[in-house]
């Protein structure tokens, strides 16, 4: 058997604030190979933390600590700033949230994909123009001569993350950390970018992490799916096996959303155990 | 048959002139009466917000009517308007003045309106949204989101409205905190008699608070159906249709698309 795409053991990402330490991620280990792995968890879990210590984004007052932390072998704790850098956008990438804030206002569609091809690869401006264009294409975008030329302000919220996907698979990345995709698209916008990220994922056999607070919508996604409170996971769940979920924390997720199926009231509440954050 | 507390026919709100006039609501009409709660739900960009903005007066009206109890509304509102209708905003980090205390936010409404005995008023207040009176002379950054909301909720609450306007109230909250507003709007409007109307792109969310909802695309009324209807399934247009299909979650299989 091959080493898996991402081991991480025991990591706690914590930041020195001026009110103290706020330890946002407390011993935190898992594996990824070649799969889809969903990451749920409600704000100030630590999930997208997890995702941001795995990529090297941790920000600048965070220490990032863990007995191991590998990326296909490489010790990313040993790694120098360089070849982490080296390894960001084109082996390992990420797609944020909010595509209006993760393209760059100034630069046009064409500009920013060409830069980040170019960034990892030696290739001429028509080559990368070529790889833009095809990569345009394969997010399913109507039109791609188009699309190059116009502003981030210029495409809708699904374009927009179509084209941040477009951005960070050009590199043919082998593991791809998306920190709520869909978040900030209409629901029936949500399920055309995701359906594109599985097929791609599927076809170019990529690792991808998915982080959310959705956990219905991740269930469906993944193929596991590891649930975070307060910085720990609770609980690790085969995607299919999701009702049968022990932990009362999950449980609780799971019963507190509103439903079509289910007409409760009131609906139940988390009653949060203070013993889930030991 | 009494007048319903709401009317609006015909409303249209545009935006901008020339090349960059925009039509955000063309044509809506509803009615809402009065202990009743109606849910109006679409996509980004259907105007359903610029409908709670423009009964405010917060956008303006371009054409058509908006009354409230039989009467007309005036321009700008008149006092009695603002006792009557009173809004709760989507992101209550930002709908809070940050360097006024729990306080001074209940307070300022009251004292606009000249209410006698405000401090017995933000006591009650507070109680009412289930926040014990230590919070009364705490800061928004010194709450959670939930926490917020609440106050929030407080603000258009401590005049004693009839109608309150609710823009996606639970949308920036975590699942959790969302059951726990749902439950208290559920229990507020029990309590006072009140009619919402909530904004909302969450299907689910407007079911489980409204009875009857009218789904809004491109600023125009695609469907009016019941909250039944919709638990039910049987939704006429395909539009409402490919929403509930999409809020069901992720499936493999290839898009329905969005008609």
């Amino acid at each position: 058997m091959t080493a898996p795409l991402v081991e991480v053991e025991d990591l706690s990402v914590a930041f020195d604030l001026p009110d103290g330490r706020i330890e946002a991620v407390r011993g935190v280990s898992f594996t990824l190979g070649r799969e889809r792995l969903g990451i749920v968890g409600e704000s100030g879990s630590g999930k997208s933390q997890t995702g941001r210590a795995l990529l090297g984004l941790t920000a600048r007052n965070g220490t990032v600590s863990a007995k191991r932390l590998a990326f296909d072998g490489i010790d990313l704790l040993r790694a120098s700033e360089r070849e982490r850098r080296a390894l960001r956008g084109s082996r390992m990438t990420m797609v944020m949230q909010d595509p209006r804030y993760s393209l760059n206002p100034v630069m046009t569609v064409e500009q920013q994909i060409v830069e980040a091809y170019r960034a990892h690869r030696r290739a001429s401006r028509a080559e990368a123009r070529g790889a833009a264009l095809a990569m345009l294409q394969s997010v399913r975008i109507d039109q791609p001569e188009r699309v190059m030329a116009l502003y981030p302000h210029e495409l809708s919220g699904g374009m927009g993350q179509r084209v941040m996907i477009a951005m960070m698979l050009i590199t043919d990345p082998e593991l791809l950390v998306a920190d709520e995709p869909t978040s900030a698209l209409d629901v029936t916008v949500r399920g055309e970018v995701l359906r594109i990220l599985d097929a791609l994922v599927a076809e170019r056999g990529m690792g991808l992490i998915l982080i959310s607070h959705d956990l219905e919508l991740v269930a469906s996604f993944c193929d596991r799916v590891l649930v975070m409170y307060a910085g720990r996971i609770v609980e690790e769940l085969r995607a299919d096996a999701l009702h049968d979920a022990k932990h009362p924390y999950t449980r609780g997720l799971i019963g507190c959303l509103p439903r079509l199926d289910r007409d409760s009231h009131p609906l139940p509440v988390l009653d949060r155990d203070p013993a889930w954050a030991l | 048959m009494a007048e319903p507390l709401l009317t609006i026919d015909d409303l249209r709100v545009t935006f901008g002139l020339g090349r960059l006039h925009v039509a955000a609501v063309e044509g809506v009409s509803l009615r809402l009466g009065e202990g009743e709660s109606l849910g109006l739900v679409g996509e980004s960009g259907s105007g359903k917000s610029t409908v709670l903005r423009a009964i405010t007066g917060l956008a303006p009206v371009a054409g058509g009517t908006i009354r409230l109890a039989g009467e007309p509304v005036r321009l700008p509102r008149g006092m009695d308007f603002y006792r009557t209708v009173q809004m709760v905003f989507q992101d209550p980090f930002a709908s809070l003045h940050p360097r006024h205390t729990v306080d001074q936010i209940l307070a300022e409404p009251l004292a606009i309106h000249r209410v006698a005995d405000a401090e017995a008023r933000i006591v009650a207040a507070l109680a009412e949204v289930g926040l014990g009176p230590s919070y009364r002379f705490r800061y928004p950054h010194q709450l959670s989101g939930g926490q917020r909301q609440r106050v929030a909720i407080a603000r258009a609450l401590v005049l004693r409205p009839r109608l309150v306007l609710l823009d996606e109230p639970t949308s920036a909250l975590d699942a959790s905190v969302q059951a726990e507003i749902l439950n208290l709007l559920e229990t507020l409007r029990r309590e006072f008699g009140l009619s919402y109307l909530l904004v909302s792109h969450d299907l689910a969310v407007v079911a489980h608070l409204c009875e009857r909802l009218v789904v809004m695309r491109r600023g125009r009324v695609v469907e009016e159906t019941t909250a039944e209807a919709l638990r039910r399934g049987t939704v006429g247009e395909a539009y409402t249709r490919a929403m509930l299909t999409a809020s069901k979650g992720f499936s493999r299989e290839a898009g329905t698309g969005t008609g």
